[in-house]
């Protein structure tokens, strides 16, 4: 399954160089995924709190970590659900632990270790712009 | 201001009160016809709806669209739905100079989204289905329209917000 790069607008014009990113569907919320940037040097797979309620997961009584992201200490209660990507055609599910963030200021989630690089085989092509995934065998 | 017929009632309409008509509304999917208001598209019976009060069953596509272009909107044609993103392929790569590196034409979507800066969105291909303040709201949008969107994030307002991400 093949995600490619994405770019965003730069406020100066022009686009801000393109990231690899993968969709990330959370069970409950299956017809909007989350944009998620991968993160080879993430352990977790983080999400912002606010999409918690909208998924319908239950975070009251969560395990929780504080932890830092990009300089700005935040709190992470823990969620296992089922996940998705899709690339129109083909799917894939899993199920994995999310860390549902608050404060989470990033404009994506981040895919990191747990939750999505220890489920699939992942081919980065940055210089074509796209990364493949398969499942783990 | 213009003065317009719409199924046997008379309206005065300008651009700028169409504008504010459409202030806190989002538009709803677009099937094949838009005008663009506020840099965004709109579905023209919405849109005349919204401004003049009429049930949308008074009047047709194309008689919104007559109206608001008199009014100096610009109308479109959407085409046929998109599906998700075209991945450059190395032979595509090989094959079109354009699309090499970070040089040639800009990506559509970086385009779709430059008046969305700020806002979360939902986008299925090149389209932008919907941008809106707040994650809840888009979601929202999503299940009252039957929509499925391929992405939904937050189009950041600077760099900073990109790249400051990475764990420490």
């Amino acid at each position: 399954m093949r995600f490619a790069f994405r770019a965003l607008p730069a406020a100066s014009g022009g686009a801000l160089t393109p990231r690899p990113v993968v969709d990330i569907a959370l069970e409950g919320l299956a017809d909007a995924p989350m944009e998620c940037l991968l993160d080879t040097g993430a352990l977790r797979t983080r999400m912002s709190a606010e999409l918690a309620p909208l998924a319908g997961i239950e975070l009251s009584g969560a395990l929780t970590e504080e932890f830092y992201v990009g300089g700005l200490k935040t709190i992470g209660a823990l969620a296992r659900i089922n996940l998705t990507v899709t690339d129109g055609t083909d799917e894939f599910l899993w199920d994995a632990p999310v860390w549902f963030c608050d404060p989470w200021p990033h404009p994506f989630g981040l895919a990191g270790l747990e939750g999505f690089l220890y489920h699939f085989l992942v081919t980065i092509r940055a210089y074509d712009g796209y990364l493949d995934i398969e499942p783990r065998p | 201001m213009l003065t317009m017929t719409v199924s046997g009632h008379q309206y005065d309409l300008d651009t700028r009160g169409v504008e504010e008509a459409l202030q806190g509304v989002l538009p709803e999917p677009i099937q094949e016809h838009f005008v663009v208001i506020n840099g965004r598209r709109w579905p023209p019976k919405q849109v005349l709806a919204l401004v003049t009060g009429l049930d949308r069953a008074d009047f047709t596509t194309h008689q919104a669209r007559r109206a608001l272009t008199r009014l100096g909107f610009t109308a479109g044609r959407a085409a046929s739905p998109r599906g998700y993103y075209r991945v450059r392929s190395s032979a595509a790569t090989a094959q079109d100079p354009a699309l090499s590196g970070s040089a040639g034409s800009p990506e559509p979507l970086v385009e779709a989204l430059r008046p969305f800066v700020g806002l979360w969105v939902a986008v299925r291909g090149d389209e932008v289905l919907v941008a809106a303040p707040s994650a809840k709201e888009v979601v929202a949008w999503l299940a009252r329209h039957h929509q499925r969107a391929q992405s939904m994030f937050r189009v950041a307002d600077s760099e900073q917000a990109v790249v400051g991400a990475a764990p420490q």
